[in-house]
């Protein structure tokens, strides 16, 4: 009650502080709203500095001025024989901070190698007037068309700049200490080889992914000691709409990330642990947020085909016109994958414009549609594969697989009115997700005495989560100055609600028929979440960010299927094989249905000490509180919602400069996390389930060089996970996880009809120390390589992406418990080792046009 | 720019110590175990006093075990549990059949070595099968026994076969609400047997063997004329011998060396 009364005090006060400043107050804005790419903190240097000698603020009549070129260099015309020489455009789409600097300039025209280079390295050497909002400079990016003209005097040309409309664009919110990971696509994400989107979180410090579910099921997600599974962990946003899914049987905020084309990530925004008061339900390991865009402007088709029957085909385009914002593209996908049982079919279209709400405003439109079906192999018993009785990418189970299903709609408002900027977003979402797996064979159907006699049917699981979701959120961030200082306060809301439908049957494996219904939930979830966010600079070396969030979610279950079981059934009606009984004892008659609703509120205060940057390093210390609602199938009338509560800190340094031209960002973390109630695999279940209270104890270090030719990014995540009654390790979760991802590029010293012949070369090294399993097991570790080269001339790409290019045969999840696949004359009815295989090498060949 | 520096190698350095720290300590608890098993008779196990003063001189006994289990749960006295197989309990597993001669006293290794942990086990369980434990029908002979009975100036020799199938050794249900009360899987599972240790790697299990209870309530008064116990429950004689092969603990003692 006490916390209550501080947050309302807390949301009261700082408002009141800072509309009461006068207008005269004689200090520039907050900071440039505009994320860098894969900066460290955006310390305080990185605002404007307060000068007292600049213009006061209006208050008047809001009037917005475009940035302008101040001073530009033209740039030289490329070494090209005087006969192929002729006029060139190249479009590049640049930010410009407050104080007029250029910065993370992009060409969004189709790639034109030595040009491209030439027209970012003569932007970025520009000066700029900023933008300019009710005479205040502000940030703001535009596009700039650079014109190499060979018919112009000598061997330059002078630069024709088409400065568009002032545009805001999503106004990303601050960063809040090490731990936040920003990353812009870029060549990463084109010249690694990603199977889909969620394989983009490995930019970001510590991430794992497996998968026992197949090429259509989420992608099971380790991160900082936690076994995320598919996103339970982990709040995923895209466009800053929550994607996991309240209520799924599966897991209660799983998360496929297959809709996302990755061609059209632009950027995403990683916060490992609770420290931003922005991130709600399941951001318990921490957030990620894709931000989709489309840099390269024009028509681009390309297909890939290669190893195990697998193609795509993919179509984007980007008017050439309009920024990276506006976008539509296709995806069109197929493998009869490696082994046994690995086939997959997808297909996803998504499009997106974007455009000005009259002088002051923005509006978003994002659209979507995804459909999947696939089988999956599932795990094989060590002792299996060493005896020759299976392969080591066979199955046993031949049913597994599913199928899953998503459209949505997404619309997003800005308004900038003065100093305060408001957004609001809206969608709707509706989704099918089937999903049928089998972990344990032959082991759990129970015979009771009031069956027909039957031997172990099968345990096969089919699983049908449906769920259609509201979602409704929204900030308004007020920028102001108080203490001299720049400073910037955001409120914002966040609702949702979800119907969900889930129901989950056995099936028997000789008839593929249904023998048991073991759930049947229809439930209404509700989530409502209010958060205060304070970018407060403390002074020029320091600023405090965090503020506190407070949600209510509430449940209204309905489960269809609550009696499976009668202590004294009746002997004259008897339950027999039913699964979902309408009796209780001795034989009176109830409805086999069973309602609940109840609610919880919590109250999660966070904050981010960020200092510096002192010569390019920006220490900071965080604390932050999470929260992960529960899963419906828990809920009890009136019971008290009990909510896994998080607390976690974290010391971090982060170090951003750019030594001979070179940028470097460099990042170092150590972090506890502390969780009151975790989730924890289990096998009989095919999901976690509800277990104690955990512990983690880790560290984490990164870096990002990147120059004209390279861009180079890894890392290192080093974690104990315990238990907190025993101390014991916890189960699965990797204690050390390195990535490293490497592209060079440039051009070749060769051309073909007088243009360049550019190459690009990319290298993924991934590596998994041994991952702890139950009974003192220690898993092998894993040790990849990923592949790529490709070749361009002007419109034209061809490449070569080769994942697992040491075609190393390893196991990517490994587990002890009991399974029986009657692959043994006895039942097997002890714990064995069973893993799920990793992919062997697989090679796509690739071919792209951009028109 | 030399402090940056500097300062970022210190936190390399600080990292590298805290990560050395980390990683690779630390257990789950618990480990796996493998370890032999094998089976004898008890002393004097050819010479057995049976019921109504009959004494039984055995030439052959032979008893097939199928597979042993061993599992971390408390024997419950009259327990109507149905389910033969209760997933999460058990501890280690034996699934090399053995075909045991019971009148020697020598430790009859079975094939393979048994896997598990090293949690406490507290029950164990003989499986007395050739195939699927739930089948209706199995043929696999399951104890091979002859010898001779005799009563003052009677001398009756005797041989019997038994298997285990739904038709021979199954108890239809009495109360057709439950038509499943008694699964053909509980007449081949001899369970349980109270058992307090706790396996560990390279030990063996032994499994003692006393014929003597085989024949505690058989009257060989019922025995056929033509000296063969039928291999159903029909003859008193036959139904007691079945009886006492899966009398748990009177007939089975397993303890860890």
């Amino acid at each position: 009650m006490i916390r209550l009364s501080l947050l309302m005090l807390l949301l009261f006060a700082l408002p009141r502080l800072l509309y009461a400043q006068p207008a005269d107050a004689g200090v520039p804005d907050a900071p440039g709203p505009s994320p860098q790419p894969d900066a460290g903190p955006a310390g305080p240097e990185a605002g404007p500095a307060p000068s007292p000698a600049q213009p006061v603020p209006s208050s008047g009549p809001s009037t917005e001025e475009p940035p302008r070129i101040a001073q530009q260099t033209p740039p030289p015309y490329p070494d090209v024989p005087k006969v192929r020489q002729k006029p060139v455009d190249v479009v590049v789409h640049v930010e410009v901070d407050a104080g007029g600097a250029p910065s993370n300039p992009r060409v969004i025209s189709p790639p034109n190698p030595p040009f491209d280079d030439l027209a970012v390295a003569s932007v970025l050497g520009w000066v700029f007037e900023p933008a300019r909002t009710g005479g205040q400079p502000v940030a703001s990016h535009l596009t700039v068309t650079v014109r190499f003209d060979p018919a112009a005097k000598g061997e330059t040309i002078l630069v024709q700049g088409k400065l568009n409309a002032l545009e805001r664009g999503h106004q990303a919110a601050p960063e809040v200490g090490a731990q936040d990971v920003r990353v812009e696509a870029g060549k990463l994400a084109t010249e690694i080889p990603h199977k889909d989107a969620t394989e983009l979180l490995s930019w970001a410090p510590g991430f794992l992914l497996t998968n026992e579910g197949g090429e259509g099921h989420a992608e099971q997600i380790f991160l900082r000691g936690f076994d995320a599974r598919e996103g339970q962990d982990i709040e995923m946003r895209v466009n800053g709409d929550v994607v996991n899914q309240v209520g799924n049987l599966h897991g209660n905020g799983y998360a496929d990330l297959h809709f996302i084309i990755p061609e059209l990530v632009q950027s995403l925004r990683v916060v490992e642990g609770p420290y931003d008061p922005r991130q709600g339900n399941f951001a318990v390991a921490g957030s990620a947020d894709y931000e989709l865009g489309l840099t390269r402007r024009g028509l681009t088709g390309s297909y890939e085909v290669g190893s195990f029957g697998t193609q795509r085909a993919l179509l984007l385009w980007g008017s050439p016109g309009s920024d990276s914002h506006n976008f539509a593209g296709v995806e069109l996908y197929q493998t009869s994958g490696f082994g046994q049982n690995r086939d997959a079919r997808r297909a996803t279209a998504l499009g997106q414009v974007e455009s000005k709400l009259g002088e002051d405003g923005l509006w978003r439109l994002t659209t979507g549609a995804y459909l999947a079906d696939y089988h999956s192999a599932g795990v094989i018993r060590e002792d299996d594969y060493a005896a020759g009785r299976k392969g080591f990418y066979d199955t046993y189970d031949f049913g597994q697989g599913g199928a899953g299903s998503r459209a949505f709609v997404l619309g997003d408002l800005e308004v900038q009115h003065d100093q305060v900027t408001a957004h609001h977003q809206l969608s709707l979402t509706a989704e099918t997700m089937r999903l049928r797996e089998d972990f344990t064979g032959y082991l759990l159907d129970q015979q009771t005495s009031f069956q027909q006699p039957h031997g172990q049917r099968g345990d096969l699981i089919d699983l049908e989560s449906d769920a259609v979701t509201a979602q409704a959120q929204g900030w308004m961030r007020r920028t102001g100055a108080l203490a001299g200082q720049p400073q910037e306060l955001e409120l914002g809301y966040f609702a949702r609600v979800d119907r969900s439908s889930s129901q989950q049957y056995r099936i028997e494996i000789a008839t593929q028929h249904p023998y048991v219904k073991e759930a049947d939930l229809d439930a209404t979830l509700g989530d409502v979440g209010l958060y205060a966010a304070l970018n407060a600079r403390l002074a020029r070396w320091a600023a405090l960010r965090g503020g506190v969030r407070t949600d209510l979610f509430t449940y209204n279950v309905i489960d269809n299927c609550a009696v499976h079981e009668v202590a004294h059934p009746s002997k004259v009606t008897p339950p027999g094989d039913a699964s979902c009984l309408s009796q209780q004892d001795f034989g009176r008659f109830r409805e086999p249905v069973q309602h609940a609703t109840t609610s919880g509120a919590v109250v999660l205060p966070r904050a981010s000490l960020v200092l510096g940057p002192f010569a390019g390093l920006s220490p900071s210390l965080s604390y932050g509180q999470g929260v992960r609602s529960i899963d419906p199938s828990y809920i009890s009338q009136d019971v008290a919602t009990p909510f896994a509560r998080i607390q976690s800190y974290e010391a971090g340094l982060a170090y951003k400069g750019s030594p001979g031209d070179i940028d470097t960002s460099l990042r170092l973390s150590g972090f506890r996390t502390q969780v009151d109630r975790d989730l924890i695999f289990s096998e009989t279940a095919g999901r976690n389930v509800l277990a104690n209270g955990t512990t983690r104890l880790g560290a984490s270090l990164s870096g990002r060089v990147s120059g004209s030719w390279f861009d180079q990014n890894a890392s290192v995540t080093v974690v104990r996970s315990t238990f907190d009654d025993t101390g014991l390790l916890i189960p699965y979760v990797p204690d050390v996880v390195v990535r490293s991802d490497s592209v060079v590029f440039g051009d070749l010293p060769w051309q073909l009809d007088g243009k360049p012949l550019g190459a690009v070369g990319g290298l993924g090294v991934t590596f998994v120390g041994p991952r702890a399993l139950p009974f003192s097991q220690r898993s092998d570790t894993i040790f990849t390589i990923d592949g790529s080269l490709s070749l361009t001339w002007n419109h034209y790409t061809l490449g070569v992406k080769a994942a697992n290019l040491l075609d190393t045969r390893y196991r990517l999840g490994e587990y002890n418990y009991s399974s029986d696949f009657h692959s043994q004359a006895e039942p097997t009815l002890t714990i064995a080792r069973q893993f799920t295989a990793g992919a062997p090498r697989t090679v796509l060949l690739h071919l792209e046009v951009t028109l | 720019m030399r402090a940056a520096t500097r300062a970022a190698l210190a936190g390399i350095i600080a990292f590298g110590v805290v990560a050395g720290g980390l990683v690779g300590c630390g257990s789950t608890g618990g480990s796996v175990v493998a370890f032999d098993v094998a089976a004898a008779g008890v002393p004097g196990a050819s010479l057995i006093e049976a019921a109504a003063g009959w004494h039984v001189t055995l030439s052959r006994a032979t008893l097939h075990i199928g597979a042993v289990y061993l599992n971390l749960a408390v024997p419950i006295s009259g327990s109507q549990e149905t389910s033969c197989i209760l997933p999460g309990i058990y501890t280690a597993q034996e699934l090399s059949g053995l075909d045991v001669d019971t009148l020697s006293t020598a430790l009859q290794p079975f094939p393979a070595p048994a896997t598990g942990t090293d949690d406490e086990a507290r029950t164990g369980e003989i499986w007395l099968t050739g195939g699927d434990v739930n089948a209706d029908s199995d043929s696999t002979v399951i104890a091979d026994i002859a010898g001779t009975a005799s009563r003052g100036a009677q001398v009756l020799p005797f041989t019997a076969t038994v298997t285990i199938s739904g038709r021979n050794r199954g108890i239809p249900p009495s109360d057709p609400a439950q038509p499943s009360a008694h699964p053909i899987c509980k007449q081949r599972i001899v369970s349980p047997i109270p058992i307090d240790l706790r396996p560990r790697d390279g030990g063996t299990l032994a499994i003692l063997i006393d014929t003597a209870s085989w024949f505690s309530a058989v009257d060989f008064t019922a025995l056929p004329a033509d000296g063969v116990l039928p291999d159903n429950n029909s003859n008193s004689a036959s139904q007691n011998l079945f009886t006492g092969l899966r009398a748990a603990a009177a007939t089975f003692q397993l303890s860890f060396r």
